[in-house]
């Protein structure tokens, strides 16, 4: 068991100022399950990246099949035998099973013909090597999703791949599906297969894996044999211990509740029995893992995601909300997490975004006022402490962190009594941050009711009066402000 | 997830970090398209002045005034569709039939004209109505509404008159509109001037304008900021069919006739003029005094031809090439500066 099919050292690899991944080393054995564990932005997916050669490292060895590869590519590594399976799988729904496994195994040429006949006998061939009882016939659209994860599973074999990896496979399946899929684990693992696993979810990687390695800020915090290791080990080993960071203290009183939910449910955000209080001046952080439900939840009391079931009350009275302007006739902001694309408008002015929301007050009569525009703008620019050539700079040219500060603006402006933020501080820088932090802190203290959304458990901890935890759509439980990191990570991940 | 906001900052800051005479560029004055047009339609002018005789004659300028009304006005109309990053095909075919519909309530119910004028204008608006509704009500992509619907107007057009009927004999009250001059100007010059200011004020002065940029430019950020994004959509488009009645009527009055095939064409005519005067036809970014000048650039080039004694073919190939002149002096001045800049010794880039 000495031959490594694959081996990272010492891998480096940043995006601009921030360093994704720092000097880590991994390696990967014939016929092995190694799953890769760590929390949302620890490294995971640009060490995945790397191997699979979408991202060249900026130093550090890569040896597939124990020989050092130099500019590895996407084609590259997938002769190298390297396949990936992605949540989503990557497959054409209008084609049929065995017209996408053609697509990946016979070779593109521009005159060639295709032999239908042969091309359904190979397909055919693979299934059956997984397992699958699927007609190869059949348009890919009309299978299920751990169908379509077997079609790819079959690609991968088809092309003679040695080193599969799997982003959270199960992430989308039910128990018994489960089930099927970690029996075709269980066959490629025979056939000396090497398996790199990604889950968030300890009990399958406790199930599956022979080894560990457990990811933090982009370092390796370690690589752990499975059977030698408990679940509280590893979740310590994930959260890791604080790095020193000041938050604004606490200060002012816990009001009025300004938002409740009873038993809010919505069907299409995936949004389950939600019940929830967030009283003015108190700072209500929600962690949980990518996938939990906490962006769709945002969405729902948004009005851009319909509730169907439950009450939602604002100052105790009964809403409705089916649209973000009915959201906004009551008192809710949201600063949304995707920045560049729905928290501001990247062409138009930092004026014209902080007044997008109010149009009705600052332009009576639907008449633009660039007076009072301009005022309000440079009002905010100030207060925020926004860096921008001016009201009339446009929103491309300022920085991620002073982007959101815009984004932030424009809610603010609407005078909210419910502010809700989702990932407020990622991309920005520490500086940045350290602002927002304090921003959102003196509006907690001057009466409003803020819902932060957010990955960044320090955050999360450093700046929430409550912490609601949210798994699979429901919230798992509400803890107290200033609590371990491990009691949110475990109620996160379903082990408390 | 923090990947894209790194790279974006370091393309952000390789933007701000160009050189000063490049950036200054983009912003200055007379870059603006709307002065690069204007100097090309000055140019024009004085070219076909120096070429035809009777050209720069106030009888002459009269006549382009009058021949540009129809199109000036579709121009006027889908300015607004397009900043929002819509299209709408269908306003030509939809003239063919607002002029029908006028011909047969005058003629075949007999009523008044300024009272088949006026239901014109409200058919006009419901058809523009129905464009609205495909887009914003079922989403569906404005391409596809009103291609269809450029087929269906026009369709009903040729239904309506069997192919053959032709409406004519107006009273020579209602054609003084469209052949007649009213206080030294033509009669329709009025109407096309309260649509100008109407559509200008519309689309520069009001918040709702404002927000037909911001849906242009991201439709999901708009809804994100509470913007009514489906009903400002749909208000572009049953503009677009009101203004398009105006614009049979106009027609009507000027070639006293109405026929099904009237206006055909003229939808592309006016997209032309709309995207020569500056306006970006994914959305966002546009004026209406450029469409303007799209216009008077289109219309000079077609009347100064005559004049200058061309076949009317060479036309639509000097249009295009003014559509490709207008729109690269820009971009080429900022990259000679760029190269200009980089070439002196010290300049970092």
């Amino acid at each position: 068991m000495s031959e490594r099919l694959l081996e990272l050292t010492q891998v480096t690899k940043s995006f601009g100022a921030v360093r994704a991944l720092k000097g880590v080393s991994f390696d990967l054995r014939p016929g092995e399950v190694h799953a890769l564990l760590g929390e949302n932005g620890a490294g995971k997916s640009t060490l995945i990246k790397i191997i699979t050669g979408a991202h060249a490292p900026d130093s550090g060895r890569v040896e597939i099949g124990g020989s050092r590869v130099e500019g590895l590519n996407p084609a590259r590594a997938r002769a190298l035998g390297i396949a990936c399976i992605y949540q989503q799988p990557a497959l054409f729904p209008q084609l049929s099973v065995a017209e996408n496994i053609a697509l990946r195994l016979e070779p593109s040429r521009m005159l060639r013909t295709i032999r239908w006949s042969e091309r359904r006998r190979v397909a055919e061939r693979l299934l059956a090597q997984v397992g699958a009882e699927i007609d190869s016939l059949c348009e890919v659209g009309d299978l299920s999703m751990p169908q379509q994860q077997l079609v790819e599973i079959a690609c991968a074999l088809g092309v003679g791949a040695r080193i599969l990896i799997m982003d959270e496979p199960t992430a989308s399946l039910t128990q018994k599906e489960q089930r099927l899929l970690f029996g075709v684990v269980e066959d490629l693992r025979q056939k000396g297969i090497g398996i790199v696993y990604i889950s968030h979810r300890l009990e399958e990687i406790f199930q599956l894996a022979d080894r560990v390695t457990v990811l933090r800020d982009g370092e390796s915090v370690g690589t752990f044999v499975a059977s030698e290791v408990t679940e509280a080990a590893l979740i310590e080993r994930m959260v890791g211990r604080e790095v020193a960071q000041v938050y604004p203290e606490r200060e002012g009183e816990v009001g009025e509740p300004v938002l409740t939910l009873e038993s809010v449910s919505s069907a299409a955000a995936g949004v389950g029995d939600v019940s929830l209080v967030v009283h003015a001046g108190e700072v209500v952080g929600v962690s949980g893992l990518v996938g939990a439900g906490r962006t769709e939840l945002a969405r729902v009391l948004f009005g851009l995601m319909p509730a169907d079931r439950g009450v939602i009350r604002i100052h105790g009275e009964r809403v409705d909300i089916d649209s973000p302007r009915r959201a906004v006739s009551h008192g809710i902001a949201y600063v949304p997490e995707d920045r560049r694309r729905h928290g501001i408008i990247l062409e138009m002015s930092v004026a014209s975004n902080t007044t997008l929301a109010i149009h009705e007050r600052v332009f009576p009569g639907g008449w633009l006022r660039s007076s009072a525009e301009n005022a309000l703008a440079s009002e905010f620019i100030r207060d925020l402490g926004i860096k921008a050539e001016g009201p009339h700079a446009v929103g491309a040219s300022l920085s991620g962190g002073n982007q959101q500060k815009v984004s932030l603006a424009r809610w603010l402006a609407t005078r909210p009594r419910l502010l809700i933020l989702d990932e407020p501080t990622q991309g920005v820088d520490i500086g940045a941050k350290a602002e927002i932090h304090k921003i959102v802190r003196r509006l907690a203290r001057d009466g409003l009711a803020v819902l932060m959304i957010s990955s960044d458990l320090p955050e999360v901890l450093g700046m929430s009066d409550r912490i609601a935890v949210m798994r699979n759509g429901r919230i798992a439980g509400i803890l107290p402000g200033g609590t371990d990191a491990r009691a949110v990570m475990a109620l996160a991940l379903g082990q408390a | 997830m923090e990947e894209p906001t790194a790279m974006s900052n370091a393309a952000s800051q390789s933007a701000s970090s160009r050189p000063g005479a490049a950036r200054g560029l983009a912003s200055a004055w007379w870059l603006r398209h709307e002065t690069i047009l204007a100097v090309l339609v000055v140019g024009e002018w004085l070219f076909f002045n120096s070429v035809g005789r009777r050209f720069g004659t106030w009888d002459n300028t009269f006549d382009i005034l009058r021949h540009s009304a129809e199109i000036g006005l579709l121009s006027l109309a889908l300015t607004p569709v397009i900043l929002t990053g819509g299209i709408d095909l269908s306003v030509g075919s939809l003239l063919g039939l607002c002029a029908v519909v006028f011909g047969k309530l005058w003629r075949d119910a007999g009523l008044p004209v300024a009272a088949a004028a006026s239901i014109t204008l409200v058919v006009g608006g419901l058809a523009g109505g129905v464009n609205a509704a495909l887009i914003s009500g079922l989403r569906l992509p404005p391409l596809i509404v009103t291609l269809g619907s450029f087929s269906l107007f026009r369709g009903l057009a040729e239904a309506l008159t069997r192919g053959v009927d032709t409406f004519t004999n107006f009273p020579s009250g209602f054609l003084f509109i469209g052949q007649e001059r009213w206080l030294g100007v033509p009669a329709q010059t009025p109407v096309f001037l309260a649509a100008a200011s109407f559509f200008w004020i519309w689309v520069h002065r009001t918040a709702q304008g404002r927000s037909f940029r911001a849906i242009g430019f991201s439709p999901e950020g708009s809804q994100y900021a509470g913007i009514p994004v489906r009903r400002r959509v749909a208000s572009v488009y049953v503009a677009a069919g009101v203004v398009a009645a105006v614009a049979a009527i106009l027609y009507t009055a000027r070639l006293g006739q109405a026929k099904a095939d009237a206006g055909t064409g003229y939808e592309l005519y006016a997209i032309t003029a709309v995207v020569l005067g500056g306006t970006s036809i994914f959305g966002g970014v546009g004026s209406v005094h450029g469409a303007l000048l799209g216009v008077i650039a289109i219309a000079i080039l077609n009347n100064g031809l005559v004049h200058a004694r061309q076949p009317r073919e060479v036309a639509g190939m000097l249009t295009g090439v003014l559509l490709i002149v207008a729109l690269s002096v820009k971009p080429a001045i900022q990259r000679v500066a760029l190269s200009w800049s980089r070439r002196k010794p010290g300049a970092k880039v």
